[in-house]
């Protein structure tokens, strides 16, 4: 009974995401016709969010067993500043390679916290949020750190037309969506959301899974660092500030509960192209910047609204 | 005899005492080897800066005890400060400013209560799309910053000091401070608040509103925000629409250090005190310790970090402990 009932609620909510989406590509589209040239989208569209985008995916696996990610941008910074900065003293392929190891080491720390010591996700990345951060700040003394070939590679290349970072987007999106939907791994991360006792003692590998989503969430966030840096050509500490709470936006506006146990990735995906249409999509029709951020939590306190009516309704069906 | 030295070695062992002992021993270092900083004007400063992130936090921590949370506290802030720059440029003393910030700020917290309240939406999500909802709202009405503001507005900044020496904002969180410590400790009200973290369900079945409590609470806190606001707004002639942002990190990781549990139910005020003075002296005492304030956030996040695992270690042998009493109840009951 219950399954069924979330199988018929679950689709309809990323059908109406979707819906959202279309219809706010046809309304710019009807405002700015410029708005679906292929230039524009792939270059200013789709650029602006696929490190946050990136990093949606990997914190969506979090999210589903009941965590929270909110170190990702800090983890971002202090991976992409350290391979930088390597880069500078010993040039090459080094950087990227330290970089990643520290991407994936930050993400094992938090895992390794939250998972031995039995501590809140919330607490956990807070306080990471805060060392990583200022890791970054007291490594660069709060200097820029400058990007180096590879990053420009990863960040500025086209491939028959196709961005390099919305190929690695792509890609990933692939094998996260099927990780979640289609493997054992998947199920069982929603079987710790729902209850993470219950998972342990059906002997599932609950800490061993937990880490290592946390590892690779490091790991991802390690992967936005080069596109950003390759993006903007420079990355100082605070520019991720917004990041980590925006990376949440994203996963809640796309059906996920934080709460765990329910929620996909194709949610997250549909979210992510939102929050993109919208935020270029203003701008071609010429409204500031700064107005973007209430419409983005106007569009995420409607999709809460209906998404607690929905959830009201099933649970009332469930009551009768 | 055994249990009864165990029990009062339990009563002084807390959370706030390994703080209060780690803040003393900050103190300490500081004399040994920068005794220049208790200079009058330093402290005053720091204790100036403590004293509205102290405010904002008694409301931070009053809703994290009953296990939500509040991510747009920052946000909340800004929008009280510009909202009295506004009322401020008419000209309008404290005594007006103070009231209208409360309101304002128990307004939009109000609307943060309603969200978690009726639609049942998880406190971090909804104060999260309100965070964007509010500070999202100043861009339309101000470009960047409330400017050329009268000496009216800037009173209790440059003006109000006791005995030209303490400022009156920290007179202020030290009163406020006190008056949350009682409440918590004595009033019914805040055993209800307790109640709610620890089980809402039981809390419910027991017959509480926690809807209305929650709500009162909300509104409190967002009354104190707007003191914080106030107190931060009227520092300067010139008010941002940036002011508050990134103050709710500062103001969760402040109660959290303080011992306060992050699922609710337990926490002191006195811990939170603890916390947003160990956390507001961590920059200029790096200053004076010739150390680069450019590490201070790292050693902001260790110390959290720390504290936090030092709490969840002695919580994981308590739970042993219980175990082990419950192991010895089964046996005797068998017996």
């Amino acid at each position: 009974m219950k399954m069924r009932s979330k199988k018929i609620c679950k689709p309809s909510y990323n059908f109406a995401l979707l819906m959202i989406l279309l219809m706010l590509i046809v309304v710019i589209y009807l405002i700015n016709n410029h708005f679906l040239d292929y230039t524009y989208i792939s270059n200013v569209v789709i650029k602006n969010i696929i490190e946050m985008g990136l990093m949606a995916l990997a914190v969506t696996l979090i999210v589903v067993t009941g965590g929270i990610d909110l170190s990702v941008g800090s983890i971002m910074i202090l991976s992409a500043m350290a391979g930088g900065m390597v880069v500078v003293k010993v040039g090459g392929i080094l950087g990227v390679l330290v970089a990643i190891i520290i991407g994936a080491l930050c993400g094992l720390v938090n895992g390794l916290v939250i998972v031995k010591l039995k501590l809140s996700a919330l607490v956990t990345t807070l306080s990471t949020m805060f060392l990583f951060r200022g890791i970054a700040k007291g490594m660069s003394a709060g200097e820029s750190v400058y990007s180096y070939p590879i990053t420009d590679f990863i960040g500025n290349t086209e491939i028959f037309g196709l961005q390099l970072s919305m190929l690695v987007y792509i890609v990933a999106a692939i094998i996260l969506t099927l990780l979640l939907s289609k493997t054992i791994t998947g199920r069982t991360l929603y079987a710790i959301g729902l209850n993470e006792n219950a998972a342990k003692f059906s002997g599932l590998k609950v800490e061993k899974v937990l880490v290592s989503m946390y590892v690779l969430s490091g790991f991802i966030c390690a992967l936005a660092g080069f596109m950003y840096l390759g993006r903007f050509t420079s990355i100082k500490f605070d520019v991720a500030n917004k990041m980590n709470l925006q990376v949440v936006t994203i996963i809640v506006l796309g059906g996920t509960s934080i709460t765990g146990g329910i929620g996909d990735m194709r949610g997250t995906i549909i979210a992510t192209f939102i929050i993109a249409v919208l935020n270029s999509g203003l701008t071609v029709m010429n409204i500031p910047i700064d107005v973007q951020t209430i419409i983005n939590g106007a569009v995420l306190a409607i999709s809460l609204i209906v998404y607690a009516i929905l959830n009201k309704h099933r649970f009332h069906a469930k009551e009768n | 005899m055994g249990i009864e030295s165990k029990t009062v070695k339990k009563k002084i062992l807390t959370a706030e005492f390994y703080l209060l002992i780690f803040f003393i021993a900050l103190l300490l270092l500081l004399v040994i080897i920068a005794g220049e900083f208790f200079s009058l004007n330093n402290v005053m400063n720091i204790l100036n800066s403590a004293s509205y992130l102290l405010i904002g936090a008694i409301g931070m921590n009053l809703i994290i005890l009953t296990g939500n949370i509040d991510v747009s506290a920052g946000a909340i802030a800004s929008v009280v400060a510009i909202f009295i720059a506004f009322v401020g440029k008419t000209g309008a003393p404290l005594y007006i400013l103070l009231p209208v910030a409360m309101l304002v700020g128990a307004t939009l917290s109000l609307i943060n209560a309603l969200f978690i309240t009726w639609l049942k939406i998880p406190s971090m999500v909804a104060t999260l799309a309100t965070t964007q909802l509010f500070s999202g709202m100043l861009p339309l009405i101000v470009e960047g910053s409330v400017y050329g503001l009268p000496n009216s507005f800037t009173w209790l900044a440059f003006k109000a000091k006791i005995f030209n020496v303490i400022p009156a904002s920290v007179l202020g969180a030290i009163v406020l401070a006190i008056i949350a410590i009682i409440f918590m400790k004595y009033s019914k009200f805040s055993k209800k608040i307790y109640a709610i973290g620890n089980d809402r369900s039981a809390a419910r079945i027991l017959g509480l509103h926690v809807g209305k409590i929650e709500l009162s609470v909300f509104i409190i806190a967002g009354a104190l925000y707007g003191v914080m606001a106030t107190i931060l707004a009227t520092a300067g002639q010139r008010v941002t629409t940036t002011m508050g942002s990134g103050l709710e990190m500062t103001m969760i990781a402040a109660v959290v250090l303080g011992g306060t549990r992050i699922s609710g139910g337990s926490g002191k005020i006195l811990g939170t005190v603890l916390g947003v003075l160990i956390l507001s002296i961590i920059t200029p005492a790096m200053n004076y310790l010739g150390l680069s304030p450019d590490w201070s956030d790292t050693v902001m996040g260790a110390i959290i970090l720390l504290s936090v695992i030092v709490g969840a270690i002695s919580l994981v042998k308590k739970r042993h402990n219980m175990f082990d009493l419950k192991d010895k109840l089964s046996r005797e009951n068998k017996v």
